[in-house]
């Protein structure tokens, strides 16, 4: 496929709400053991509820779609983590304001402005190991992708952002954390790796699955 | 737990029904949810002031949706944020042509849901600015990172009466600012509140014992200790508040004793009869005085004391501005 069309974004997201549902308890695990453990239930409940989500919001417009699907899905999973998810989602939304489908340069610049909005809404920055690590590595190799080829494929960019993320996923374990409750648990994060990061590689992961199964 | 409920997980949206069945002609609910709570009297032309936070504060916040004041609020469950969604909803029905201020306290996950909501607007065309209230002097030494408290009051008392003057958005923010820059609030428990979906208090406090700095979610104090006379905290509190923001002889003051929900009105006007005193022997002139409940921690005992430094004519008539709600009416 060349291209996502706005009607074919809820198989897309099903596909990340099947690969959170496959890792819930080990995202549940990893954040038990640094803060409340509830992260794969934020994850798969906040994705499952997307596909019907955008199917009622579907317009022309591919990103005013996911803009508003993303506020919808925040009411779903209030948690800080949901609301993390769904400004990534709104804020790669307006980065793609206008536009119909997502072909390989705009699955670049919703990339860039999910981590865009994840660094915007929770005040983080690289290094603070959190989820941002893997989104920004993710969108750097999809950026560098594009520009070393301006022909390069959906799927292309697909698959370096998840080789992005899984780096920021592997940076995470030598970072020691500064939010939220995994901050009491500082000692205990050495050679593991952040579980936020770990979701936004499971979330790539998953719209990778998709594009991969109709290529 | 004894409260006059049905189901806890109903609680927010029984009262919300109570509420617009006694209020029906002053406030409505918009996009069919409850907790998208606006006025009912909505003014063309005129910035929209928009509000919001957690429900067991009453009549903060939707209390002051009404005339002069607020246009539209948000309403989260029992000390819950409202969605981003909810946020938005009220944003489309009150807007009405000139912009939206978005004003209400400084807490995270209202923080996260208003600038989502403020997002999306903005690509619609519409335009918000945002002010947070962050009153609570003991709550953080970073003016930032405090706690909005009652001190809001003052806040939405000068925004709302330059809005109704018709000002424009910028000069509405800027009657909000000049409140928040001259309004400190410090606040004391005597007994818990219990969440109705929890059942049981979050935390206890011995028979004799108090909580000074105590925020209005139960968000711990600097120090618990045994119950000191009300002269004792007037001046302990008031010695904070002028620590923070020096007054000097000749000054002229608002003072807001507010009573956090289980406070007799008695205990109120002894309260304020001290901090009165304290303040008239330093030479600080009181221009009014508000003794009641402005903001509250559902069945919390106890009190804060706000004061508002009046900097300038324009800004003693907003505060005198009559304004009417179902929940304050000011002659």
């Amino acid at each position: 496929m060349t291209e996502i069309l706005c009607n074919e974004l809820p198989a897309l997201f099903q596909k990340v709400a099947d690969k959170f549902m496959e890792k819930k308890e080990e995202l549940c695990e990893m954040d038990a053991a640094m803060g409340d453990g509830d992260l794969g239930l934020t994850m798969s409940k906040g994705f499952s509820a997307l596909p019907d989500i955008i199917k009622a919001n579907c317009s022309d417009d591919i990103g005013m779609t996911l803009v508003k699907s993303g506020m919808k899905m925040a009411s779903v999973v209030p948690s800080t983590m949901g609301t993390l998810m769904s400004s990534g989602i709104m804020n790669g939304g307006m980065a793609l304001k206008g536009r119909t489908a997502i072909d390989a340069s705009s699955l670049a610049l919703y990339i860039r402005g999910f981590a865009d909005g994840i660094q915007k809404r929770g005040k983080c920055k690289r290094g603070d190991r959190t989820i941002l690590d893997a989104m920004l590595s993710a969108a750097d190799k999809a950026e560098a992708v594009l520009s070393g080829n301006p022909e390069a494929t959906l799927q292309g960019v697909m698959n370096a952002a998840v080789e992005g993320a899984k780096e920021g996923v592997e940076a995470t374990k030598e970072m020691v954390p500064v939010f939220g409750k995994a901050a009491v648990f500082a000692a205990k994060a050495k050679g593991v790796p952040d579980q936020g990061a770990t979701a936004a590689f499971y979330m790539l992961s998953g719209m990778q699955a998709y594009i991969d199964g109709t290529s | 737990m004894k409260k006059i409920i049905n189901k806890p997980e109903e609680y927010t949206d029984d009262m919300l029904r109570g509420i617009y069945a006694a209020h029906g002609d002053d406030v409505c609910c918009t996009a069919d949810d409850l907790r998208c709570y606006c006025t009912a009297h909505k003014k063309e032309g005129k910035v929209a002031i928009i509000t919001g936070g957690g429900t067991g504060h009453l009549p903060l916040f939707l209390g002051y949706v009404g005339d002069g004041l607020l246009d539209g609020c948000g309403v989260g469950g029992v000390f819950q944020s409202p969605s981003a969604e909810q946020i938005y909803n009220v944003a489309k029905e009150v807007e009405a042509g000139a912009g939206i201020l978005f004003l209400y306290g400084n807490y995270t996950g209202d923080i996260m849901n208003f600038d989502m909501a403020s997002e999306l607007l903005a690509m619609e065309g519409i335009e918000t600015k945002s002010i947070v209230g962050a009153d609570d002097v003991n709550s953080n030494a970073d003016h930032d990172k405090r706690r909005g408290v009652a001190g809001i009051f003052f806040m939405y008392k000068c925004a709302g009466a330059k809005a109704a003057e018709m000002g424009t958005l910028d000069e509405v923010l800027a009657a909000a600012q000049k409140a928040k820059d001259n309004t400190r609030t410090v606040g004391f428990a005597l007994t818990p509140c219990v969440i109705p979906e929890v059942g049981h208090s979050n935390f206890t406090l011995g028979e004799n014992e108090m909580a000074m700095g105590m925020g209005i979610h139960g968000e711990p104090g600097i120090w618990n200790g045994p119950v000191k006379t009300s002269k004792e905290l007037a001046k302990e509190s008031l010695d904070t508040i002028l620590a923070d923001m020096p007054l000097k002889d000749g000054d002229e003051v608002c003072v807001l004793i507010n009573g956090l929900g289980a406070t007799s009105q008695e205990e109120l006007y002894i309260l304020s009869g001290d901090v009165s005193e304290y303040l008239k022997a330093k030479g600080i002139k009181i221009h009014r005085t508000f003794v009641g409940e402005y903001a509250t921690s559902m069945e919390m005992a106890g009190a804060s004391i706000s004061i508002c430094k009046i900097t300038d004519e324009e800004m003693r008539s907003q505060i005198d501005k009559p304004v009417y709600t179902p929940f304050y009416c000011q002659k």
